[in-house]
């Protein structure tokens, strides 16, 4: 741990004062704390508004009318419209990306989930050096630059001709973000006692059986995190999804990009595609904070 | 654990990796030393591409361009990560409402939050940040044409996306840091600054190093960004890494794919470098 030493220090300097001790806010003054409270508040406030101010602005500017969707100066008042969205739902394909990029989030998810628990336990419980050529595997991996594996990926899928198939977008993603999620699952792993499995297989369980019945469930929140954290990955690529995809598996982030160079009708559609998207993830983070947070701590202060 | 259920459990996860990123891997380094492009054989050209690589300008800049902005992004994350870490601890109820507030940016597919954030400050799109600066009496800025301008505007919507993450690791670290060792400090008579620059953020050191190295793997890979927020990358001279791989390796029809697997190449033997104090940690806590 890093902060032992820290913790050791200043432990002496506090018997010395252990005397006066009071509160601090006490030893300030209830004023001085309570104006802190509402500096902090305000400053909070104007960083989250900050935060969201452009998807704020991207929704302010989806639902004016096209002709004066994108004036310079902006106009304020108008006669709010959803013709962007009708227009995008009825002249592009939108639809079948958004389920292309679903089947590749929900068919990656799956395998990464299937393939990594089995590994990520055996890392957990087996040390050795098999382990740590693993382990260190993944850690590089994890760092690797995208397009040193997604350059050759192109051809491999062309020879294999799956080139531009949902199937191999969600096989690729299962492999780039299989390092983190066996680092991640093994850190939940950890957390949970030896003595289970032991006991488990006293009572006659196989290894196999154990890890099904009595670990998974025990691991659920764990699991769970993994799965978000997963999803989320495969819905937010866009380097591997632009060099693996053509027409046909196109997923939302390539949609967008290639919206970009077009004239405004069409902007003004990628602007409400960005929405539609913004909203379920929008839900997403506050149904999921509490599995993200816990994520976020197990794939990092421990590893 | 026995032998041969170990490698049973293993077994699937490390096919998958040696297949989908060992081959491929191995793959960019055989072309790194050939004139290859997609679709034909290469031929071997020893180190020529190394060689083209380190002396094309368009790569010196790519390189200074991502040192820079890596270097910018980092610190803010850091220091910008640690301050809104600070702020939210102190919250009890609200926490949960400001800390899903502040995911969002982090949640939104890169290209997506990037297309947003780009249209707050183009002015063919109501140009309404460029609308306050001058309300302010300044000169607009071109934030897509100037070099400078545009580094920021990229620096910025990276620090965007990738502030809730560094704010959240911080704050899983604050929240180990016992309450006796803040109260201490302060009645030893430190102020606010003080108890922190000296007390609370040496004792989560490790966690900040760590927010460091993964702020750095990231910015280093900068690309999704670039598209909506750089469209003239190359010409003022705003090519990321990556970007600059994409273009000269795919994006032309493959011309030069040898080129950009050396760089690819590169790029790997840097990041692994970087690594290394952490790869050592790795190997020590898996052998225990």
């Amino acid at each position: 741990m890093a902060n032992r030493e820290a913790l050791e220090r200043p432990t002496t300097t506090s018997g010395r004062d252990a005397g006066r001790a009071r509160p601090p806010s006490a030893a300030r003054g209830p004023r001085t704390s309570g104006l802190r409270k509402v500096a902090a508040g305000v400053v909070l406030a104007v960083v989250c508004l900050l935060m969201l101010s452009p998807v704020l602005w991207t929704a302010f500017s989806v639902i004016k009318p096209t002709n004066v969707a994108f004036l310079n100066p902006p106009v304020y008042t108008f006669e709010p419209t959803m013709d962007a969205f009708v227009d995008l739902w009825q002249t592009t394909n939108f639809y079948q990306y958004l389920i292309n990029t679903l089947v590749v989030a929900v068919i990656s998810t799956t395998a990464a989930l299937v393939i990594g628990l089995p590994a990520a336990y055996a890392l957990s419980r087996s040390p050795g050096w098999v382990s740590v050529v693993l382990l260190v595997a993944a850690l590089v991996f994890r760092a690797l630059p995208r397009t040193a594996v997604v350059l050759p990926m192109y051809e491999i899928s062309r020879t294999l001709g799956i080139y531009d198939t949902t199937f191999a977008l969600a096989l690729a993603l299962v492999a780039i973000n299989q390092p983190f999620s066996i680092w991640l699952l093994r850190n939940f792993f950890a957390a949970v006692p030896r003595e289970i499995d032991e006991a488990a297989m006293l009572d006659g369980c196989t290894r196999l059986s154990m890890l099904r019945l009595v670990l998974i469930p025990l691991m659920g929140p764990g699991i769970i995190t993994a799965g978000l954290f997963m999803f989320l990955f495969a819905f937010q690529e866009y380097l591997t999804a632009v060099i693996l995809t053509d027409v046909s598996s196109s997923t939302v982030p390539v949609f967008i990009a290639t919206q970009l160079g077009q004239t405004l009708p069409l902007l003004q559609q990628a602007g409400a595609a960005s929405l539609l998207l913004t909203a379920p993830v929008f839900l997403f983070a506050f149904v999921a904070q509490k599995y993200l947070i816990a994520g976020l701590n197990a794939g990092s202060v421990k590893g | 654990m026995r032998r041969r259920e170990y490698l049973y459990l293993v077994a699937p996860s490390v096919l998958v990796m040696f297949g989908l990123l060992v081959i491929p891997l191995v793959r960019t380094i055989q072309w790194s030393f050939e004139r290859v492009r997609y679709g034909s054989p290469g031929t071997f050209v020893g180190l020529d591409n190394y060689r083209d690589a380190v002396t094309d300008p368009r790569f010196l800049s790519a390189v200074s361009f991502t040192v820079v902005v890596t270097i910018a992004v980092v610190t803010v994350l850091v220091l910008g990560g640690y301050l809104l870490a600070v702020l939210v601890n102190g919250l009890v109820r609200s926490r949960p409402l400001v800390l899903g507030l502040l995911l969002v940016s982090y949640v939104v597919p890169g290209i997506i939050g990037a297309t947003m954030f780009s249209w707050l400050f183009n002015d063919n799109f109501g140009g309404v940040v460029n609308q306050l600066i001058s309300a302010l009496g300044l000169p607009p800025v071109l934030w897509f044409t100037s070099t400078w301008a545009n580094r920021a505007l990229v620096a910025a919507s990276v620090v965007w996306s990738l502030v809730p993450f560094s704010m959240m690791v911080i704050l899983a670290g604050l929240q180990g840091v016992p309450k006796e060792l803040v109260e201490a400090a302060r009645m030893d008579g430190a102020g606010t600054v003080r108890t922190h620059w000296s007390v609370i953020a040496p004792s989560i050191r490790g966690v900040l190093g760590f927010v460091t190295l993964i702020s750095i793997m990231d910015v280093l890979r900068l690309f999704d960004q670039l598209i909506p927020l750089s469209p003239q990358a190359v010409q003022i001279g705003n090519e990321s890494l990556v970007l600059y791989i994409y273009n000269r390796a795919f994006l032309d029809g493959g011309q030069q794919l040898g080129l950009g697997s050396a760089m690819n190449v590169l790029l790997i033997v840097i990041i692994v470098v970087m690594l290394l104090p952490f790869i050592r940690d790795t190997a020590r806590e898996g052998r225990s």
